[in-house]
């Protein structure tokens, strides 16, 4: 069965080979788009989906976006002492400039207790320290602007100079990296008169404590994390889209692959014929034809993660891809159970082939 | 002794239109070992319906069909198509060779289809191969063999499984004269060779020598002679 299957494929190679490359654009299109959304979706929420905190405390009308929240929370600070499990999340926009880039650069700054749960720790480099200096760790995106441990951004409208000591991963935030600074240093420029933040996080659930704060505060709910990032502006909307083209593509894909392989099998319902007459059976004829698509698929497959990988590599750096092999897994196992399901098709014709036809038709 | 094939009264309709038309009236056949027998007749008469019961390919309405004294009228499509494997060699009007595959390919995929492909299935190719005079092409796919070459690959293949009834269903009707003596002289030495008990079906009454009997066919009966 198995060497029938290759044989036909090996002879009719042209018509094999035509298939195969639509199989492959195709898959190589899947794997692009679901890198470029892994990517995006990356950039916009990695660092909440890495925050160890699982329940945030937001005003009520913010609809769970962490920029419309706010609360003044030295009260806070003062009955609930921090040791019983909460931090505040401050986000701040900024426009820093740093001598490697022509432009400014867009980042999320986030004042931070480097000792608790919230600190995600350096990949590369120093960790902060709990002292008033400027010192900075970043997202490693910010190589790509030309940043190293040792440079200096520069802050132009409180004329702030900082120093980056390390690099953190998956540390982006609305398409843009985020800075951590020690929470001291920050207070210590007096930018504020009170302590702030967008928003409160608890690393664990904690009924008791969640109820404190609530009445401590006075005006907002507990939300979980995932409600959060679905509340990330751009983030449900870009990966809706990606995904509905995804879905598309295979979509497609189940009708283009059946159909050929409907006309394939019609082209040789004859040859199947007298296959049956000599005494081959359904569940022959059916499982050659199944095992040819099935190796068409999966050397197409094969390729197309080749190819994406290549075009992974050649992508410049700033944009968005994430190569991920499970992922790519996950597809290509879908579209090998797709491609099958359309060739299923065919095998129906296959088994209603009548024997009798290639008994003499020209009497 | 016993026929590998037999037919008793065997009957077979067709619907043609509102109408029922007998195609086959109660027909009686035996096929003995070691002998070539000829079905003539004009189109239309039945000849392939009575060739498609016999082998297997189409069921009876009524009568029996005995292949190897198992009467296989009841049988589902399964075990019909393994009667057609194992009992049964067809040489068909076209070749209707696989076309991707070798000429030693075709005859390696029936034996590998009833699952006997075995070093004496290797040997008995090659004897075949040998028989039909082209086992300098034993590596050639059919677009590149010329008609008569086709048949005989098909003749070989018919004879791989060592079938116990040879069927031939117009097996010169794409040929030239000379080639139609050639095929059907070839057909009937391996048949007499092998002793294999076979029928073929044809209009070419100038290759009635070749056969030890001749039947005609005439609005569904079959008569004895010419």
């Amino acid at each position: 069965m198995f060497s029938l299957a290759l044989k036909e494929i090996h002879f009719f190679k042209l018509k094999y080979s035509l298939i195969g490359f639509i199989l492959f654009l195709m898959a190589s299109l899947v794997f692009i788009v679901s890198g470029l959304a892994q990517g995006l979706s990356n950039d916009n929420i990695a660092a909440l989906e890495d925050m160890a905190a699982t329940r945030f405390y937001l005003q009520e009308d913010a609809e769970n976006r962490l920029d419309q929240s706010g609360y003044i929370i030295d009260e806070l600070e003062e009955e609930i002492p921090r040791d019983t499990g909460w931090q505040p999340l401050l986000t701040q926009m900024y426009r820093l400039d740093a001598a490697s880039s022509e432009t400014l650069l867009d980042v999320t700054l986030i004042p931070i207790d480097p000792e608790a749960f919230l600190y995600p720790s350096v990949i590369e480099g120093e960790d902060l320290n709990d002292s008033d200096m400027l010192e900075i760790v970043v997202d490693r995106t910010m190589k790509a602007d030309g940043v190293n441990i040792g440079d200096t951004l520069y802050e132009a409208d409180q004329d702030l100079t900082f120093t980056v000591v390390g690099f953190t991963e998956n540390q982006t935030y609305r398409h843009s990296p985020i800075i951590y600074i020690a929470e001291t240093a920050f207070y210590n420029l007096d930018l504020t008169p009170h302590q702030v933040a967008n928003a409160i996080v608890i690393e664990e659930v904690n009924e008791e404590l969640q109820t404190d704060i609530h009445q401590t505060l006075n005006d907002g709910t507990w939300v979980e994390k995932d409600a959060i990032i679905q509340a990330v502006p751009g983030h449900s909307s870009e990966q809706m889209s990606l995904m509905m083209m995804i879905a598309f593509l295979i979509i497609i894909a189940v009708f283009v692959l059946a159909a050929f392989f409907y006309i394939l099998t019609i082209q040789k319902l004859n040859q199947f014929g007298v296959l049956k007459a000599i005494g081959a059976k359904n569940l022959f004829l059916v499982g050659t034809t199944l095992l040819q698509v099935f190796c068409l698929t999966v050397i197409s497959l094969i390729l197309a993660t080749a190819f994406t990988i290549f075009v992974s590599n050649i992508l410049p750096e700033g944009m968005p891809f994430e190569f991920d092999l499970s992922l790519i897994a996950s597809y290509s196992i879908m579209i090998l159970i797709v491609s099958l399901l359309g060739s299923l098709l065919s095998s129906i014709r296959i088994v209603k082939v009548d024997p009798q036809q290639a008994m003499g038709r020209t009497e | 002794m016993i026929a590998p094939l037999v037919l008793e009264n065997v009957t077979k309709a067709f619907k043609d239109g509102e109408q029922y038309i007998n195609i086959l009236q109660d027909i009686s056949f035996t096929a003995e070992k070691g002998k070539f027998t000829a079905v003539i007749g004009p189109s239309g008469s039945g000849k392939s319906t009575f060739l498609s019961i016999a082998g297997a390919l189409l069921t009876p309405d009524h009568g029996e069909v005995f292949v190897n004294s198992q009467s296989i009228a009841s049988y589902k499509d399964k075990q019909l198509a393994n009667v057609r494997l194992t009992s049964i060699g067809y040489i068909f009007q076209a070749a209707n060779l696989v076309p991707y595959l070798k000429v030693n390919e075709q005859l390696k995929l029936v034996a590998q289809m009833k699952g006997n492909w075995d070093r004496e299935a290797k040997q008995w190719l090659g004897q075949l191969l040998e028989s039909v005079g082209l086992k300098a092409r034993a590596e050639y796919y059919p677009h590149q063999l010329s008609g008569g070459e086709k048949q005989r690959v098909a003749i070989a293949r018919a004879f791989m499984n060592n079938p116990e009834i040879i069927l031939a269903d117009e097996p010169t009707a794409n040929l030239d004269q000379a080639r139609s003596d050639e095929i059907v002289a070839l057909i009937a030495r391996e048949v007499k060779e092998k002793e294999k008990a076979a029928v073929m079906v044809t209009h070419d009454e100038s290759l009635l020598k070749y056969c030890d009997s001749v039947y005609r066919m005439e609005q569904g009966k079959l008569i004895k002679g010419k």
